[in-house]
């Protein structure tokens, strides 16, 4: 008979932890997919405000035409990525673009001096800082969360139940994108 | 986890109080004490956002004013994973300082001084906003008040069991040895109750510091900003106990310490560590050294244009 209440109390211990080891995945990976949406609100918003900037410099330079297609094209590839990792490189391609069109923009003194270009020219940057600190957070997540499915013994059950491993955002892991200073030369 | 056991500590302190009170006290008078304690509790909890702002003398800021601040919080923020952006305000006051206050992580805010702003490069004034932006994401600022209306519970009780063994003659029970002890437990635990919630307090700064060099993934910006504030002499000016728990750095340090004497030379009943020991210890999980001289880089209120 004790042996009996022994079982019964291991398997209640080991059903307590099942639960609690896969609640926890759970909030892992809610934690990611919060970090994923606050990445593509800022992409998102990036996004938007690029078609106003074209337009504002093509008013002032309309003959650099390559430089424009250059950065409709990465916007649009930036747009149709499809997993975290390639909108990390998409991204990557978009911020040179970008710093090739603020680098024509600086021959254009008026341009320098429009009142909707310095706000536009601010509200990039901006939105540059917040993507990087939503990618610090988004990869600080899927560390925690991939590490959590691959640590035994859930590494044996994770897949049957729907965990996946996540990408991080840009290849480079947690490392800094190089940063193009948006910033007009004063 | 430490910080749990101080949270067990507090309940056991509780436990023991209502024990004696028990013991050497007529059962309806510990009712009553309870009853009190819970309505303090109450009110003082709901109170806590608009008394913190009042004694603080935090200013709300209009929709466009100081915006590279603003974005600098909003972006910490987002580096932290906050659901929302904690209110931004102002305390007009010399003495660099910051803090974090709210119940919860939707509807909280975050107070510096214009000292902070005239000291801190940006890179400093990130990791202090990162650092209240921890707490308010460790619902420390919860875990504070809570601390602080138990010590004020359980010196509420204290009180009441003293006074009503010192007069209250007919409701005493229990023999002599009950008696003394009970006296004795009266007069210690609201000490008790201080010393769990300072080193509660202590322990959560750590955990502070910890979190801002995490949420910036750069723990030197917050050893450098910790050493800035060492530096710097100037007193706040509304600085108060009942909310010294609150600051980056302790506001109430350098009064109490004469006040207090040698109690307050042994650190246990200071709100924050002390810095070198903080600056360590970040040196420590982040494996650098800070270097002997800080660059005397422009401080934040240049760009904000206010110096």
């Amino acid at each position: 008979m004790p042996w009996l209440w022994i079982l019964l109390a291991v398997v209640a211990l080991l059903l307590v932890l099942a639960v609690v080891g896969y609640n926890r995945l759970v909030r892992l990976r809610n934690e990611a997919d919060t970090g994923w949406a606050n990445i593509d609100v800022q992409l998102q918003r990036r996004a938007d405000l690029i078609p106003n900037l074209v337009e504002a410099v093509r008013g002032y330079a309309a003959h650099e035409r390559g430089v424009f297609e250059e950065v409709t094209k990465a916007r649009s590839a930036l747009q149709s990525a499809g997993t975290p990792g390639a909108a990390g490189d998409a991204n990557d391609i978009l911020t040179a673009a970008l710093g090739r069109l603020f680098a024509v923009a600086e021959a254009y003194p008026e341009l320098q001096a429009s009142e909707n270009f310095l706000r536009l020219q601010e509200d990039l940057t901006d939105t540059e800082d917040k993507i990087s600190a939503a990618r610090r957070y988004y990869n600080s997540t899927v560390m925690h969360y991939n590490t959590g499915i691959q640590s035994i013994p859930w590494v044996l059950v994770a897949q049957p139940l729907g965990f996946r491993e996540k990408e991080f955002f840009s290849a480079g892991g947690d490392t800094d994108v190089p940063q193009v200073s948006l910033t007009p030369a004063t | 986890m430490r910080s749990s056991i101080v949270v067990i500590g507090f309940v056991l302190l509780l436990l023991v109080l209502a024990g004696l009170v028990g013991l050497a006290l007529d059962i309806s008078l510990g009712v009553v004490a309870l009853v009190v304690a819970l309505v303090y509790a109450l009110v003082a909890i709901l109170r806590s956002r608009s008394l913190v702002a009042g004694i603080t003398h935090a200013q709300p800021l209009g929709e466009e004013e100081l915006r590279p601040l603003r974005r600098l919080v909003e972006n910490v923020s987002i580096g932290a994973g906050l659901p929302v952006t904690p209110e931004l305000r102002i305390v007009d006051d010399a003495a660099p300082n910051a803090f974090a206050a709210g119940l919860r992580p939707t509807a909280s805010y975050v107070g510096v001084t214009t000292g902070l702003l005239r000291t801190m490069p940006k890179r400093e004034l990130e990791a202090v906003i990162a650092h209240e932006v921890s707490h308010i994401r460790n619902r420390d600022t919860y875990l504070m008040t809570m601390a602080t209306v138990f010590a004020g519970v359980i010196a509420l009780i204290a009180d009441i069991g003293f006074r009503s063994l010192a007069y209250g003659g007919r409701s005493r029970k229990g023999g002599a040895l009950v008696v003394v002890l009970a006296i004795v437990g009266f007069i210690l635990a609201p000490y008790a109750a201080l010393l769990l919630r300072m080193s509660l307090s202590r322990r959560r700064e750590y955990l502070a510091d910890a979190g801002a060099a995490e949420i910036l993934s750069d723990s030197e910006a917050m050893a450098l900003a910790l050493r800035r504030l060492e530096l710097d002499s100037t007193t706040i000016r509304y600085a108060d106990a009942s909310t010294a728990h609150l600051w980056v750095e302790s506001p109430t340090d350098r009064v109490e310490s004469e006040r207090r004497g040698v109690l307050a030379i042994s650190g246990l009943f200071n709100t924050h560590p002390a810095i070198p020991d903080r600056i360590a210890a970040l040196e420590e999980a982040g494996g650098f050294r800070l270097p002997e001289r800080l660059a005397a880089d422009a401080p934040f209120a240049v760009e904000l244009g206010l110096a």
